[in-house]
Parts: C-alpha cells; sequence; structure tokens
C-alpha cells in the first residue's frame, strides 16, 4: 500500500550573472496525496514535465521530498528510505540496464543486494527467465542486445526480489505486440497476487486494459484522483486520449 | 559490509570487460617502462655508435707539426689548410668545416721562449661529439708541450705533483642515484596512477549517468554512501594497479634490456628492495583513495564524459607541480614539506629510494594521506548526494 499526503519537491537552482548570484526555487511537485492499495493498479497519468518522475522518484526513495509524507508499506519514506526500496520493484524510462554484465549476472547482482536466498534466487530467477523468454540470451551482454531483449531483462530485474510494491512507467515501450502483451500479463499477475501497482504509459489502450485507480498530474498538482470506472463514467469525449487532454487544458 | 563488497564486485567486473580500461590500466602501465628503457637504450648506442664514425672536417691556420701529427693520427679526421683572414662562421654553417683551430703565426718563437700564446677554437657549442674530439687532441697536444718544457727546464717530473687528492666517498652510491632519480619514479607511477583513477572514475559516475543506469543504482536498497564507496574503491584500485604495474615494468625492464650497466642495475635493484616497495606501495594506497574522492568530487555534476574530462583534466597540474618541485635538487623532505600532498609523496619516495627515509616523517606522510583521503571522500559523498548533480 503507498499512502501520499501533501507530497511536495522543490528544486532550487542558482544562476550567476557577473557578481550577483540569483536563485530560483520551483514546485516540481506541490503538495500531492493520492493512494494505492494492494490488489489494484493505478495509474499516474501527465504530460511530460508534470512531475511523474520527480513523484515516483519520491516513493523509490531515491530523491527526498521537501516535504509531506509517502508511507510505502508501512514504512515512511523519510525514515528509511532503504527498507522502502527493499519492497519496490522500480522500473522506468531512466532505469537503465548495466550494460556489460549479462542477464544472468545482472539477476544474481539485483538478488544479493536484496539478500535472497541462493536457492530461492535460483528458483525466481529461471521463473522469470522461463516466463519473459530470457534462457535464449542469458548469457549475452546487455550492451549488444536489442531493446525489446533489455526491457525483458529489465522487468526481471525488477520482479527478482518479489515486492509489494511495483512502479512501471511506460514498461511496454518500444516494445513489439507479443513482448508488450507479456508485460501486460506480468502485471496482472502482480495484481492478483495482491501486489500494489502503479502503472504509468501514454498508450491509452493499455490504461484501459489495465487501469483500476487514476490520478493526473499536471504542472506538479493533481487535477483528477478516482477510480477509472468513475472516470470513464464522467467522460465528454469520445475516448480516454481526447478526454485526456481535454482535462489537461482545463487544469 | 556485504553490499560494498557486492557493488566492488560488480563495479569492478564491468570495468575490467573494458577494453579502453584494459589497455590503459594494465597493459600501457605494465609495457611502458621496459619499452622505454628499451628503446632509450637502443637509440643512444645506435647514435653514439654512428657519431664515433663521424668524419670531422678540421680547418686549420699555422699549426705546428706535432699538432698536425696528432690529428692525423685519428683517420677519421680530414683537414683543410686556411689563411687567418677566412671567415671561420661561414665556413662551419656552410659546413664546408665543423670546425677550426687558429694558431699565431708566431707560435714556433713563443713556444721556443717558453712563453704562453694562445690559440683560437672556431666551433659550434651544440655539436658536442665534435667539440670533445677536438678537445681531446688539443688536450693531448697540451700535455705533450708541458712535458717538453718540463724536460726543458730540467725539472723531476715528481716535482711537478705537489700533492695528490684521495676522495673517500662517505655517502652510499644508492644514496647517490636514489636522490638523482628517485624523483623521477614517482613521477611516472603518479601520472599513471591519475589517469587510471581519472578513466575509472569518470566511467563509474558519469558513465553511469550516460548509459541511464545511475537511478537504477540509486534505487538499491544500498546507501548512497556505500555506493560511493564502492566506486572510490574500485577507482582508486585502478589507479593503484597500473600504478605497481608501472613499478614491476621497472624491475622486470631492469632485468631484460641488456644496454643498461651493471653498477646501475645493481644500484637500482638494492634501492627497488622489498622493503622500499613495500613502503611505497603503503604510501600509494591512501594516496589513490585521495585522487578517486577528489576526481569523484569534480566529475560528480558532469553529465557527459566529455564534461566530466573537461572538469577534472585541468586538475593534473596540480599533480605535475608538486611532483617536477620534487625532483629539484634544493628541494628536500622536511617537517614543513611532510603535510603537503603530491610534493610529500614526491619527496619521500626520493629518501626512501636512497634509503634515507626518517620513519617518523613517513608515518606523518602516511597519516596525512589517510586524513587527505578521508576529507576527499567525505567531500565526493556530499557531491554524490546532490539530487541537482547526480540526476542531472
Amino acid at each position: 500500500m503507498i499512502k501520499i499526503e501533501n507530497l511536495t519537491k522543490s528544486f532550487t537552482t542558482s544562476t550567476r550573472k557577473g557578481f550577483k548570484t540569483n536563485t530560483t526555487t520551483v514546485n516540481a511537485v506541490n503538495q500531492i496525496s493520492f493512494q494505492c492499495v494492494p490488489g489494484r493498479i493505478f495509474s499516474l497519468l501527465g504530460p511530460n514535465g508534470a512531475g511523474k518522475t520527480t513523484t515516483l522518484r519520491m516513493i523509490a526513495g531515491i530523491i527526498n521530498p521537501t516535504s509531506g509524507s509517502a508511507i510505502v508499506d508501512n514504512y515512511d519514506i523519510s525514515q528509511g528510505s532503504n527498507e522502502v526500496k527493499k519492497r519496490i520493484g522500480f522500473l522506468t524510462g531512466s532505469t537503465g540496464l548495466y550494460e556489460r554484465l549479462n542477464p544472468d549476472e545482472t539477476l544474481d547482482f539485483f538478488g544479493k543486494i536484496y539478500k535472497i536466498p541462493e536457492e530461492k534466487l535460483k528458483e525466481r530467477k529461471a521463473y522469470l527467465f522461463d516466463k519473459l523468454g530470457i534462457n535464449d540470451f542469458r548469457k549475452k551482454r546487455v550492451g549488444q542486445m536489442s531493446t525489446g531483449m533489455k526491457q525483458k531483462v529489465s522487468i526481471a530485474r525488477t520482479l527478482i526480489h518479489d515486492p509489494e510494491v511495483l512502479i512501471f512507467d511506460e514498461p511496454t515501450s518500444g516494445l513489439d505486440v507479443i513482448t508488450a502483451e507479456s508485460i501486460i500479463d506480468l502485471i496482472r499477475e502482480s495484481k492478483e497476487n495482491n501486489k500494489t501497482v502503479i502503472f504509468s504509459s501514454h498508450i491509452m489502450s493499455e490504461v484501459d486494459l489495465l487501469c483500476d485507480d487514476l490520478a493526473i498530474i499536471n504542472k506538479g498538482s493533481i487535477i483528477y484522483n478516482d477510480t477509472f470506472h468513475n472516470f470513464k463514467n464522467e467522460m465528454k469525449a469520445n475516448n480516454l486520449t481526447q478526454e485526456f487532454i481535454n482535462r489537461v487544458k482545463e487544469a | 559490509m556485504r553490499d560494498l563488497l557486492i557493488i566492488i564486485k560488480k563495479e569492478l567486473s564491468e570495468l575490467l570487460r573494458d577494453k579502453k580500461t584494459i589497455i590503459n590500466s594494465i597493459v600501457l602501465p605494465t609495457l611502458l617502462v621496459p619499452i622505454l628503457l628499451f628503446g632509450v637504450m637502443k637509440v643512444t648506442k645506435m647514435i653514439e655508435k654512428k657519431e664515433q664514425h663521424k668524419t670531422i672536417k678540421i680547418g686549420l691556420v699555422n699549426a705546428p707539426k706535432a699538432f698536425l701529427h696528432l690529428i692525423k693520427t685519428d683517420t677519421l679526421n680530414t683537414i683543410s689548410t686556411f689563411s687567418e683572414g677566412d671567415d671561420f662562421k661561414s665556413l662551419i654553417d656552410n659546413k664546408t668545416i665543423h670546425t677550426a683551430i687558429v694558431f699565431p703565426s708566431n707560435w714556433k718563437t713563443q713556444m721556443d721562449s717558453l712563453n704562453i700564446s694562445s690559440i683560437k677554437i672556431y666551433r659550434n657549442s651544440s655539436k658536442n661529439n665534435i667539440n670533445q674530439r677536438v678537445s681531446k687532441v688539443i688536450t693531448a697536444y697540451n700535455t705533450q708541450l708541458k712535458e717538453d718544457r718540463i724536460a726543458q727546464l730540467q725539472i723531476p717530473i715528481e716535482k711537478m705533483k705537489p700533492f695528490t687528492k684521495n676522495y673517500i666517498e662517505v655517502g652510499e652510491q644508492k644514496e647517490l642515484i636514489g636522490k638523482r632519480i628517485g624523483g623521477f619514479i614517482p613521477y611516472l607511477f603518479i601520472l599513471t596512477m591519475w589517469g587510471g583513477c581519472l578513466l575509472a572514475a569518470i566511467d563509474l559516475v558519469t558513465g553511469e549517468k550516460e548509459r541511464k543506469t545511475i537511478e537504477t543504482t540509486l534505487s538499491l536498497p544500498v546507501s548512497k554512501f556505500k555506493v560511493l564507496l564502492g566506486k572510490a574503491f574500485v577507482a582508486s584500485f585502478l589507479g593503484f594497479i597500473p600504478a605497481v604495474l608501472n613499478l614491476l615494468g621497472l624491475i622486470i625492464g631492469l632485468k631484460i634490456v641488456d644496454d643498461i650497466p651493471d653498477s646501475f642495475k645493481l644500484v637500482i635493484n638494492e634501492m627497488l628492495n622489498f622493503e622500499a616497495v613495500t613502503l611505497i606501495l603503503l604510501l600509494l594506497i591512501p594516496f589513490s583513495l585521495f585522487l578517486s574522492g577528489l576526481i569523484i568530487s569534480l566529475v560528480a555534476g558532469a553529465s557527459t564524459f566529455k564534461e566530466a574530462q573537461s572538469k577534472a583534466t585541468p586538475i593534473i597540474m596540480l599533480i605535475i607541480i608538486p611532483l617536477v618541485l620534487a625532483m629539484m635538487p634544493g628541494i628536500e623532505l622536511s617537517w614543513s614539506t611532510v603535510l603537503i600532498p603530491v610534493l610529500n609523496i614526491g619527496l619521500g619516495v626520493k629518501e626512501i629510494m636512497a634509503g634515507t627515509i626518517d620513519m617518523m616523517q613517513y608515518v606523518v606522510i602516511l597519516l596525512s594521506l589517510i586524513a587527505f583521503a578521508i576529507g576527499t571522500i567525505y567531500f565526493s559523498y556530499k557531491k554524490f548526494s546532490d539530487e541537482n548533480a547526480i540526476l542531472k
């Protein structure tokens, strides 16, 4: 479970003009609150630069919030982010893989860091390799792989420690339909296993397929937060994409 | 500790799979000194041989018979006779002759009267081989004339030697050579260490940003300090290893290159004994950590390899200047230089190689390097924790 309350992140930048230094503070995320519950998929939608990545980074303990709180699986991110990190599987467009390692070594590394017992790690690795079809290239270095292969390995490393909370940011981006389908299956499976899932995508058909709860973020503030069922009922436009555009423009 | 070891193992595996790292950190440092030694020795020998067989064209004016005879005994000399008014500068410039020796026209009279006369030698000071060979002939002629005069004055030859000089060497040859070349050795391996640390630190910090893996690393359930420490240890290791291989290359080079004089080899071997090498390596461990901490703090804010290089490269001047100072003869290890980083290691290695290191000063250097290493690691941690810089 994730409970976000009044979460704010400010960035301060300094620009120097001669001997004068100008300091500017910008709120990338401004007092946002929402809740994600186990067994449901939460979609965080927003245009580029809306504050999605900053929000997800704060939840994952990568950056510290300026104010507010985020409780992830009963751990406050401001108290001990390592405990939070252990419970999260974090996958975004910026979480690349180590190019000089192969999938086997990559999963071993993550497994050891997450302190998974050797036997369990072996089983989990076999399951994910099988499920995602990684066995054929398990000894190939990541740097020599196609985008699809890399994304499969990324998903595997995100799920290796069977986390309670999963954060997926555009997980099917750049993938062929067959690979995308297997990833969507995995997200569904996570939901069935009572995991808390935050899912972000620009592909509205995927949102339609997976989403249970929804929040739209724009210019650092939440402009909509409800169940997907209610969102669909309140729709004025005739498709999801147009409705999303209209709501962002109106905000 | 377990997390730190996992991070170190992963960073090392990644770096050692990079061809650039292997060439710069292992292949080049090992081969550099033997190739340099071999090349320098071969080229020097080749030049010496060529110079020895070079014909010298000597222009003479009023040369006495005895001198002519001496010049002719060296079959490589060719003689041309000129008159006093000739322009010898032009003749040497246009390579008609290499040098000219002008005796005065009254030379014989002056010599017969046992007077002092003078000769003019036209020469180009940059032509060492020619000048040395001509000076040798002139010295031989001068000695011959002196002996003739002593005989003519009927002075017993032993009376011309009022005393003899006996030098008793109190310094060891090791100390002499150690002080002379000891400054050059740290120059060599500290620069290699800098290169190794620089390449590794940029790859481990800026490289992660370029490859978009920094966010992956920061999402691990490991503290930023441990991640940074792992990176700093690996960067320092990849700086330390080339320095060790450099030293090893020097020892191997001295063993396999034939043309080095045995006496010199013996002294160098004695200088690079187990104790000296251990003392040097002990200094290099905190120094490599100091360098990696310094470089990481410099490159933490850079988002491309090029930007990182341009930020870190100017700092090399802070390494070169103290090392050059350490090579200067007047600058010695003292309580005032013992705390200056880089200079203290340069001077310390010089003293270790000469066998004259003061152990108290050595301990202070070691402790100061450890303190500096802790300082730069802490500073690099602060930079690494700066969200604006690291996730740029």
